[in-house]
Formats: structure tokens, C-alpha cells, sequence
């Protein structure tokens, strides 16, 4: 009885062994996307990996977007992480700190990465090992939208490609005869966003526009940067747009420049495409961003995916990490969500950022090197918060240079109470 | 004897205990603890790299030092000390309205209770379409002063931001007090009224010497409920306004959300928690001290 009841068990265990080894599932968590058909596509995509690895199927979780990082931080702590993640590049450094992620450079050849945008790459640089983190399917970048009628009546010149951007002196001339041609508020630089994550976002190009930047990449001390001449003047300059009336209030919504038509310069990133050409049609415009003082810069960024140091397979992980970044699944999903295709094979045959399509101009400034990244730093929490203050009282009067180190002295402190973040600070 | 009192002991510790335990373990513990991290740097995340230090008052310091804090407790006491009275006063205005003999007053009560039933998150999102530029308030503002006054963005002005949040606030939570007030007036004996009609006392005097004497208690409650409840200001403005414009509307809750969420800071979050529960306390208690309820009733 009891040789048969331990036979019994050895079988089972075997059985459990067998699955162990042959038919585990590796786990692939996404936020979901913007879009039903983002996740859908993704499904696919991990559907034919199963199909031709049946020994390691892949298996999709969706985790709603509002918590993610939330719950990341939270199965980190519970050793729960699963081998293949995705999450939004503003929190991949503090990931990689914590050590939550597997450098890739081991598993891939340097060719490997070749045919990436330089965005992604460095989007995925973590700095104090100079390995990559992270990849992904799309980028996000940004420029000037315009009601092309509206400039053409008032005498301004439109930018035809990267290479001719507007001056500062132009743009601003742009925006005073735009004003006297009878829109409200010519500008709209998407101040509905509110103080979030989009103030970083879309006022860092701006800054490092006049050359200066968010925080000093070497030597990760903001003092000096964030609050430098170059940036008081770059702050002081949007200030000034907004006391000429020249900006859409955030109390008037998000569809100004295409809804209600009272701006006619809209300066965001390519997640509009949609509403912007909807409503728009022919008359909308996409124009590469100024060069306000010494050079042009577009945001950069988007959802990208990473390995985990949690994984039990993490060769094979590499492995269904390449087989998404394949030309055709970059293609695909980027089509799906409207962003940059991150690879310039996937690009050339994108129906909207094609060499004559009507994004092309935001591909070109990233693979002309035009796009900055944010900061790859794991205090980019208080990074992005202390900016978000700053901008939000700027655009409110308050005086420049004060709000501007007010913001780096917080970002400072921040990155001195955790001790530099070593290893960041052993540098 | 004895038997009999340790008796009554045992069965009223295990009356109270169910209640005891969940604040021990959800109030009381909490806050301990609070304390305890506020002396110490904690990370919202904590990392094997770095260790939490005990950093003496520091946190505290920062928190003295800091003009954000300073001005956010300066709004919330603002805020408390204007939106008692208006709230206050506005339900018991509307309970008199309908506790007199209307026809539907019933119908009247359920409809003036309905803000107070809508989560404050919807009532922000409709609000912030009235304050809008071309918004309901703007345009009640052209027309009455025939387009003179031109459109005032509401929420972004640091004269209006916060009277405009408090208006709201006062819409959304009179219903509360306003039911509190209705039974407080129900309470009254009816006869008092009779009486002083008799007298040939006028509807202000029956208000002044009857009504107002009669609710003594229950202004008490309400005062003390509605100045805690406005202390505890965060959801309008979170959603409105965040703070801004240039801090004019930042309310301590939002302060403390902001050092520890968004910045991930959670020893010097409970420090703002235990400086804010001292003063809370504090006010509550010197409301307690000047407003003795009144024990032996009167009707």
C-alpha cells in the first residue's frame, strides 16, 4: 500500500518536474496601450512565439497603466517579477538601479542594435555601466503642428524639412502676426496637460533648445544647469508668450488649435496625429521644431521593454525579446499605435513617417540625433517633479531664475539624501 | 461583588474589543508608526543599496524652512475658516427651507442631498466646465454686466482659485449638515414655537431665541465635523487646479501627497503627517474647550 501510494507520488513529481522543465511559460507583462488593437497586436505577436517555441510559450498579462509602476515596485518587493516587462522610459533608470533589469548587451551582438534609432538606444543607456536596458517597438517625438492655410495668410514662412527651422526672432514674429490676424491665442503648447510627467517632457527640448539642459548628465547636479543663463532665458522666453496672450489657458481644453481653431501653432508630440488630422484634414501641417538659440531638440521616449534579473530564463527571454524586434512586428505595432517605428528598416515602410509621408519630419530629427532624451537617472521621479512645479508657476508669473533653482536645489537635495544613488555617484 | 464588577468588565472589553482592535491596528498603529519614520529618511521604495537612516529632525526642519508648506498650511487654514460658516450656514438655511410645510418637500430634501451622494471627483470634472473661459460662470458674467466684465479664468487666477474651490466645496457638502440640521430642528418642541407666537413673537425673534438656542448641539457637531472634514481638503484641488496657480491653492493633504508620491519621500511625508494631526488636534480641542455642549437639554 504504502509502495504503491509512494510510486504514485514519485510519478506526480515527475510530472510536475517535466512541466517545470519543458513547458514553462514565460511570463510578459504590458500596461495595455492606448488602444484595444495595441494589445491585441501584442497578443499575436506572443501567440506565433508560442506557436514556434512550444517549450517556452509566452504568456501575456495585462496590468491597467494607472498603477503599473505601482504594482513593478510592488512584485519587485514580493520577488515576483515577470521575465519580460514593458514600462514607460521615465522609470527605466530607477528600475535598472534597483537592479530589477538584465543588461542586454550579453545576450545580443553589437550589430544587434544597429538598426535602431539612436533615440532608443539611448533612451535604454544606463550611464554608469554604459550597457542597454531596454528596447522597444516605437519612439515619440515632437514638433510644431500648424493650420497651413492660417500661416500661409499671414505671411509666414513654413519650414520644409529639418534643415530650415524657424528662428526664434521668426517664430516669435510668427506668433505676433497670427495674433493680429485674429487668433485668440496663437499657441498652444498643451497646458491642459497639467503639472505631470508632459511638463518635462515637452518644456525640456525647449530648455536645452538655448543649450542648457535639466541636469548636468556627468556629474548629475542640477544647480548650474537647470537654473543657468541659458535656461532663465529659455524659461523667461515662454513666460513672455504667455503675458503676450500668446498661449492657449489650460481652462480652455485640450482641442484649441483643433476643435475651436483659436490657436494655429500647436507644439506637441505625434500621439495628435489622429484628432489633428480628423479635424484638420489638408490644412494641418507638421513642421520640424525651432532652433531657438543654438540648436533644435525634439522629446524623445515611449513605452519600451526590458529583461528581468528575476528571470529563470533569461537566454530564451533575450531570445523572444529579439523575435518581437523584428522589422515586422516593429512595423505592425507602430502602425497600430501611431508612433515612430524604432527600427529605420520598419520606418522606410511606414505609411505615415515614410520618406514623404506626413511624419517623416519627426524620424528625421531623431535619426538626425536631434532627439534628447530624459534624464537616465534614477531620481528622475523627483527629476520630473520638481520641473513640473517649476514650469507650472513660470507659465504662472512667477520670476524665472527663482522657480528654476528652487527646482534644482530640490533635485539636488534629493539625489544627496540617497547618497548619490550609488553607484551614480561614485563617478 | 467583585465577581459581579469583573463580570462587567469582561463583557464590556469584549463589547469594545472588535472596535478597539481595527483602531489599534488602523489608527493607532499607523500613526506610531508615522512618528517613528518621520525621524528617519524612508524611501517609498526601498532599495538594497541604500539603507534607511534615523536622521534626527531634519524632516521637520525642511518642513519649517519650506514656503511651499508654510503657504499650503496657510490656504487649508483659509479654507476652513471660510468654508464652516458658508457651508454651515448654507444647510441650515435649506433645512428651514425644507423642513417648513412645502408641497414635495420631501422630493426638495432628496434633490438638495444630491451633491453630497455624487463622488467630489465627478462634481470637480463638472465644475471645471463651468469655470472654464467660455465656460457657464464667464457667461452668467457677460450677461449680467451686459459684456463689461470680461472673462475671468477662474482657476487660474490666484485671487480666484481658491474662493472658487471653496464655493464648490460648500455646494457639494451642505447636504450633509443640512440633513444633521433638519433632525436637529425636528428635535425642537413645537410647542415652544406656539408659545412665543402666542406672545407675539416675529419669525426673527422665533429664530433668534427658539431656533438657534434649540440647535446648540447640534452647531456643535456640525462645527467641529465640517472643520475636520475641511482640514482634510484634497480631491477638488487635486483635480482642478494641483495646487497652482503659484501654489495659492496647495492644501497640506496634497503637500504630504506630493512629498510622498510623487517624490517618493515618505519619512518627511510623516513628518508633515504629525505636525498637521498636532494642529488638527489642537483645534478640535479648543473647540471642544470653548463650545461646551449642552448636556441637560432644554426642551
Amino acid at each position: 500500500m504504502r509502495g504503491l501510494r509512494n510510486g504514485l507520488l514519485a510519478a506526480a513529481l515527475a510530472m510536475v518536474g517535466f512541466a517545470a522543465s519543458a513547458g514553462e511559460a514565460l511570463k510578459v507583462w504590458h500596461h495595455g496601450g492606448r488602444v484595444q488593437a495595441e494589445r491585441e497586436t501584442i497578443e499575436g505577436i506572443l501567440r506565433e512565439w508560442s506557436r514556434l517555441n512550444p517549450d517556452y510559450p509566452a504568456e501575456y498579462v495585462l496590468l491597467p497603466e494607472g498603477a503599473y509602476n505601482e504594482q513593478v515596485q510592488a512584485a519587485a518587493l514580493a520577488n515576483r517579477l515577470p521575465d519580460l516587462l514593458d514600462f514607460d522610459a521615465s522609470n527605466y533608470a530607477n528600475y535598472a538601479w534597483a537592479g530589477y533589469l538584465e543588461p542586454l548587451n550579453r545576450y545580443y551582438p553589437p550589430e544587434f542594435f544597429e538598426r535602431f534609432l539612436p533615440s532608443i538606444l539611448e533612451q535604454g543607456l544606463y550611464a554608469p555601466d554604459g550597457q542597454y536596458y531596454s528596447l522597444g517597438w516605437f519612439d515619440s517625438g515632437t514638433g510644431m503642428w500648424i493650420n497651413r492655410p492660417a500661416l500661409e495668410k499671414a505671411g509666414i514662412r513654413i519650414p520644409k524639412g529639418v534643415d530650415d527651422p524657424w528662428s526664434r526672432e521668426e517664430f516669435e514674429d510668427a506668433l505676433a502676426r497670427l495674433k493680429a490676424a485674429g487668433f485668440d491665442y496663437p499657441l498652444d503648447l498643451k497646458l491642459n496637460y497639467g503639472k505631470g510627467e508632459s511638463f518635462c517632457y515637452g518644456f525640456g527640448p525647449i530648455i536645452q533648445s538655448f543649450g542648457a539642459d535639466i541636469i548636468d548628465r556627468e556629474t548629475w547636479i542640477a544647480a548650474g544647469t537647470l537654473d543657468s543663463d541659458a535656461a532663465v532665458e529659455a524659461m523667461t522666453m515662454v513666460q513672455n508668450w504667455v503675458r503676450n496672450g500668446y498661449v492657449v489657458p489650460a481652462s480652455l481644453g485640450d482641442d484649441a488649435f483643433y476643435g475651436s481653431r483659436k490657436a494655429a501653432i500647436c507644439y506637441t508630440g505625434m500621439w495628435m496625429w489622429t484628432p489633428h488630422r480628423e479635424n484638420l484634414g489638408d490644412a494641418l501641417g507638421l513642421v520640424t521644431m525651432p532652433n531657438f538659440k543654438e540648436r533644435q531638440v525634439s522629446a524623445t521616449g515611449s513605452w519600451c521593454w526590458g529583461v528581468t534579473t528575476a528571470s529563470r530564463h533569461k537566454e530564451k527571454v533575450a531570445e523572444l525579446l529579439a523575435f518581437m524586434m523584428r522589422d515586422e512586428y516593429v512595423l505592425l505595432t507602430a502602425n497600430v499605435s501611431g508612433a515612430i517605428p524604432s527600427t529605420m528598416a520598419a520606418a522606410a515602410q511606414s505609411e505615415l513617417y515614410k520618406k514623404d509621408g506626413p511624419m517623416h519630419v519627426l524620424i528625421k530629427q531623431l535619426e538626425d540625433g536631434l532627439g534628447v532624451p530624459r534624464p537616465n537617472h534614477p531620481g528622475y521621479p523627483a527629476i520630473t517633479a520638481a520641473v513640473a512645479q517649476a514650469v507650472a508657476d513660470i507659465v504662472d508669473g512667477r520670476d524665472v531664475r527663482e522657480a528654476l533653482s528652487e527646482a534644482a536645489a530640490a533635485i539636488d537635495m534629493d539625489i544627496e539624501d540617497n547618497q548619490g544613488y550609488p553607484p551614480f555617484g561614485d563617478r | 461583588m467583585t465577581i459581579k464588577r469583573g463580570g462587567e468588565g469582561w463583557s464590556a472589553w469584549s463589547i469594545m474589543a472588535p472596535a478597539l482592535l481595527l483602531i489599534l491596528v488602523f489608527i493607532a498603529a499607523p500613526f506610531v508608526l508615522a512618528i517613528a519614520l518621520s525621524f528617519t529618511d524612508q524611501r517609498l521604495v526601498p532599495n538594497p543599496r541604500l539603507a534607511t537612516r534615523f536622521v534626527c529632525l531634519l524632516n521637520y526642519e525642511r518642513i519649517v524652512g519650506d514656503n511651499g508648506f508654510l503657504q499650503a498650511f496657510k490656504n487649508t487654514a483659509l479654507f476652513a475658516v471660510a468654508v464652516t460658516p458658508l457651508q454651515s450656514g448654507i444647510a441650515l438655511a435649506m433645512a428651514m427651507l425644507v423642513n417648513a410645510r412645502l408641497p414635495a418637500r420631501n422630493v426638495l430634501r432628496g434633490v438638495y442631498f444630491l451633491p453630497t451622494v455624487v463622488p467630489m471627483v465627478v462634481v470637480s470634472i463638472a465644475w471645471a466646465c463651468l469655470f472654464r473661459l467660455d465656460g457657464f460662470f464667464n457667461q452668467l458674467l457677460s450677461f449680467v454686466t451686459f459684456g463689461a466684465a470680461g472673462p475671468v479664468d477662474w482657476l487660474q487666477n490666484e485671487s480666484t482659485a481658491l474662493p472658487s474651490i471653496i464655493a464648490l466645496s460648500a455646494w457639494q457638502g451642505f447636504g450633509f449638515q443640512m440633513v444633521i440640521y433638519l433632525a436637529g430642528l425636528q428635535s425642537i418642541n413645537p410647542e415652544l414655537y406656539e408659545a412665543a407666537r402666542i406672545e407675539g413673537a416675529g419669525r426673527w425673534g422665533e429664530f433668534r431665541h427658539i431656533t438657534m438656542p434649540g440647535l446648540r448641539n447640534t452647531h456643535i457637531f456640525v462645527l467641529v465635523t465640517t472643520t475636520i472634514a475641511a482640514f482634510k481638503l484634497f480631491t477638488q484641488v487635486h483635480v482642478l487646479t494641483q495646487g497652482g496657480p503659484r501654489g495659492s491653492t496647495n492644501t497640506v493633504t496634497r503637500y504630504l501627497y506630493e512629498i510622498g508620491f510623487s517624490r517618493g519621500r515618505v519619512g518627511q511625508a510623516a513628518a508633515v503627517a504629525v505636525v498637521f494631526f498636532i494642529v488638527v488636534f489642537a483645534v478640535s480641542m479648543a473647540q471642544r474647550l470653548l463650545l461646551k455642549e449642552d448636556r441637560e437639554g432644554r426642551s
